[in-house]
């Protein structure tokens, strides 16, 4: 019997705590769904360009570009992304009605650059960013809640909500519903394929700063940080189903409640094999998405 | 005699020509020539650099040939690098044993781990298989840290210490072996172009249905892809652990696998010798000049990259509309 | 080797979901015949064409040629007991020329390992002068020998199909299975397709055509078999179907002239 409490009173922890970062990567994968969605091509510059805004975050706030108060950084660091993720745009954009394939080895390209801009500016070295989260700690139910916790949720629910509200009501949102059911269709009926395309883009960019600055706090910001929380958003997305937003959340929350079990029952070392592992039984098992129903009677 | 064979375009496509040499073979003599010579006037420094450019030529050769023949982008390549030279790493360091008995373990292996990971993404293509093969990679670094170090060697890695003809000095070794490797790689792809194999390959990869339905079956033809390029990729690592004589986790991590993807594009895919070296060349000389400032390498490559997919469309463009003029299409 | 075979279906039956596409249909397809299958679109035509491929698996019936049943064999497996296809649109790889298209077409016959495949060894360079003079023998029986070296894309497209029927005889085939073969092609196209077919007949291949140009189906086809909505409606020749009234008034509305 007290094996079982035992094993709930592990569990109940990593669940929790794997629910938080899930909302992370749940994040990054609605970044990089939203533009697969509507465009077709994977973004492998996400984690790049979303680490770089987390540095011009550190950057612009304690004094190593400028000095401002943090929420000055942020919403600097925000315009900055959302430049270049128009200049990202306009430079794949050719691209991106030719071949998928061909733009997605472009935002390799793209990340590569944006990896480079960020050794240069910023060095190799790991710096340490302070995030001004509440930090308290309480004890619900023997669950330790933390301020960064609450924090996360709340955020994180806050953008998805809003997120979901402008696709749902918004003309933008619409377009993009209909330009990721149909695009030929969408065209014919006028809708620019470009605006919506440059909205998901952007959308997605803000997104990844958000991950990338909830994530800061559970480790040291350098220049492969982000870049490694992008296995994970990558992940999530593909159990998700790479072309469901609500797929994304679920895909997120399971990855990260799955890892949390992994690193505490198994091993802490290999949790990039268990996600390869976990990718490739996803994409053999249901290639549509957990969320997708089996359909379909053809051989 | 159909009329409307009579009022086609006369292009010559790849044709039987016994009697002349090609431009491009000519091109891989030429080249081939250039570097048995170049020791003779080059400092050792640069003998050493261009060994492992002959390395890394292989492993663009390895990717290209993915793309080629598979139709597949692959950013996790270094992983199979990596079992190639690890193997000659482990024979030489533990067994005491040159690139002969390394080189041959280095192949199997590769192979195998190409096959291995072939099965369980037969199903999954283009973007999702690269995803899967980022996956790969991020995971080499984990496994190989994690093995027992008395083997591999753990942070540090391993040292390749023995030659492989005796007499001739180490340095000249680590500059031709490695070339030689390339040479063959470079002639059996030539050979399997012209094989009962290689044609079969290649209609899988433009038309899988048709391929199927004449006796290749997809599954066959992803396996038989996958293990070739994985084979060469760990032929690419065995060359490579010779020419630098060392073997560390370092050297094999997601952007190495990046770069040999570059490599590949900027010889536009190319599976000849001269554009095996333009690839391998980019690789390891861009970084040879930039020694003082590494943070502009990753900038150089990812506009490299750019550079030559947005020329590859815009060429494409061109000759796109040039097919189009003429036959009114 | 031995006596000339049918392909048959009996019974074949096919749903989609709760869509019945195949409602139990009895075929025969006899060799050295042209068999023609037509009909309206949505009739089930390609459905029944695919399952005579091996790409759809029927729920019902069985398909056997030569008595043995077919039965779960994939489209890989049928090219290895002599049944091929064409394809609507042309399948031809871009970067092999004409000729190595057509060799692709023997390749089921031969085995020749890996080794051969990247090493010059004898065996390799016995089979590869044996598959090439096959395929130019059959180049030159089509009158294709101008165009052997040269790549598809560079043909127009009644050339294109030629050639592509080309890669599906040069092996041998017992069963020739033609998806709309003159889908593309101009009035004059037709005509050396149609010749081509006619050329090709022999008494040990059976012979499928799905096609929806009348010229051509009327004027090649020993038998026509006529679909609509997953039912045979009309079977005979020519002559026969194009009477019949309820051919007639199914195609009333849809005569492509």
């Amino acid at each position: 019997m007290s094996g079982v409490l035992d094993l709930a009173r592990d569990l109940l922890p990593l669940i929790w705590s794997g629910i938080v970062t899930g909302c992370l990567y749940a994040l990054g994968a609605l970044g990089l769904v939203m533009i697969f969605k509507c465009s077709r091509v994977v973004n492998f510059s996400h984690g790049n360009v979303a680490g770089f805004a987390a540095f011009l975050v550190y950057g612009f706030s304690t004094g190593f570009l400028l000095h401002l108060s943090w929420g000055a950084a942020v919403l600097l660091a925000v315009v900055a992304i959302i430049a270049i993720a128009c200049l990202s745009y306009a430079v794949i954009v050719p691209l991106v009605f030719q071949s998928d394939l061909t733009a997605t080895i472009a935002t390799l390209g793209l990340g590569l650059i944006v990896q480079g801009a960020t050794l240069l500016v910023f060095g190799s070295e790991i710096v340490n960013l302070n995030l001004p989260i509440p930090h308290f700690g309480t004890s619900i139910l023997g669950l330790r809640i933390t301020g960064y916790d609450l924090t996360v949720l709340a955020v994180a629910v806050l953008t998805i909500g809003i997120l979901f509200f402008v696709i749902d009501h918004t003309k933008l949102g619409v377009a993009f519903r209909a330009i990721s059911d149909n695009p030929f269709a969408a065209e014919v009926c006028g809708l620019n394929l470009r605006s919506v395309h440059l909205f998901a883009w952007i959308v997605a960019a803000v997104l990844g700063v958000i991950g990338a600055l909830l994530i800061v706090p559970t480790t040291f910001l350098s220049s492969t940080t982000v870049a490694s929380f992008m296995l994970q958003a990558f992940a999530a997305a593909v159990v998700g189903g790479f072309a469901s937003l609500p797929g994304s959340l679920v895909g997120g929350v399971l990855i990260g409640i799955l890892m949390n079990l992994f690193t505490f029952y198994v091993s802490p070392e290999f949790t990039n094999t268990f996600l390869l592992v976990v990718i490739l039984l996803a994409l053999n098992v249901f290639p549509n998405g957990i969320l997708a129903r089996a359909g379909g009677s053809r051989v | 005699m159909s009329e409307n064979a009579g009022a086609m375009m006369v292009e010559r496509g790849s044709g039987d020509r016994r009697f002349l040499p090609s431009s491009g073979q000519l091109a891989a003599y030429g080249v081939a020539i250039v570097v048995i010579c170049l020791p003779a006037v080059l400092v050792g420094s640069w003998i050493f650099t261009l060994g492992i450019c002959f390395a890394n030529s292989i492993g663009v050769l390895a990717v290209s040939f993915l793309l080629r023949y598979g139709g597949e982008v692959s950013i996790g390549h270094g992983f199979f690098v990596a079992i190639g030279a690890y193997s000659v790493a482990v024979t030489d360091s533990h067994f005491g044993l040159s690139l002969l008995a390394g080189l041959p373990a280095a192949l199997v292996l590769g192979i195998l781990a190409g096959v291995l990971f072939a099965w369980p993404s037969r199903n999954i293509s283009g973007i999702y298989l690269a995803v899967s093969t980022m996956a790969l990679a991020l995971a080499l670094p984990e496994i190989i840290n994690n093995t027992n170090s008395d083997w591999s060697g753990g942070y540090e890695g391993l040292y390749v210490s023995h030659g492989v003809l005796p007499g001739v000095p180490i340095a000249l070794q680590q500059y031709y072996i490695p070339f030689v490797l390339l040479v063959i790689v470079a002639y059996m792809l030539g050979r399997l172009r012209r094989s009962r194999q290689g044609i079969v390959l290649l209609l899988a990869r433009s038309h899988s249905a048709a391929a199927d339905a004449f006796g290749t079956r997809r599954v066959w033809a992803r396996v038989s892809v996958m293990g070739i390029s994985c084979g060469i990729a760990a032929v690419s690592g065995a060359a490579l652990a010779f020419a630098s004589s060392t073997v560390s986790p370092g050297g094999f991590t997601l952007w190495s696998s990046i770069f040999l993807l570059v490599g590949s594009s900027v010889s536009f895919y190319g599976l000849t010798l001269p554009r095996a070296l333009i690839g391998g060349g980019f690789l390891t000389l861009v970084p040879q000049f930039l020694s003082g400032s590494g943070a502009w390498i990753p900038v150089l490559y990812g506009l490299a990259l750019l550079g030559v997919i947005l020329a590859g469309q815009f060429a494409g463009r061109i000759r796109a509309a040039r097919r189009r003029g003429p036959e009114g299409a | 080797m031995g006596m000339a075979a049918s392909l048959e279906g009996r019974g074949i039956e096919l749903a989609f979901g709760g869509n019945k596409v195949l409602k139990g249909l009895d075929v025969e397809f006899r060799p050295g015949e042209i068999t023609g299958l037509i009909g309206p679109n949505g009739a089930g035509k390609t459905s029944l064409f695919n399952c005579l491929t091996g790409a759809y698996r029927p729920q019902g019936g069985t398909i056997t040629y030569g008595g043995s049943a077919l039965d779960g064999l994939p489209p890989a497996g049928r090219a290895n007991r002599g049944i091929v296809r064409s394809f609507q649109t042309v399948a031809l790889c871009p970067e092999l020329n004409v000729l190595e298209n057509v060799m692709v077409g023997l390749a089921r016959g031969y085995h020749s390992g890996w080794f051969n495949a990247f090493l010059p060894l004898p065996a390799g360079r016995r089979e590869w002068a044996e598959m090439r003079e096959a395929a130019r023998e059959t180049l030159a029986g089509l009158g294709l020998s101008e165009v052997a070296d040269l790549l598809p894309l560079r043909l127009p497209p009644g050339t294109q199909r030629l050639v592509e029927i080309a890669r599906a005889i040069a092996g041998k085939p017992r069963v020739l299975l033609l998806d709309e073969p003159a889908a593309g092609l101009n009035n004059s196209e037709t005509r050396d397709l149609t010749r081509t077919l006619r050329q090709i007949v022999s008494p040990h291949l059976v012979m499928v055509v799905v096609e929806h140009d009348m010229d051509l189906v009327m004027s090649i086809c020993d038998r026509i078999y006529v679909l609509n909505f997953g039912e045979f409606v009309a079977c005979g020749t020519p002559a026969e179907v194009r009477s019949d009234p309820e051919v007639v008034r199914i195609y009333l509305g849809s005569v492509d002239d």
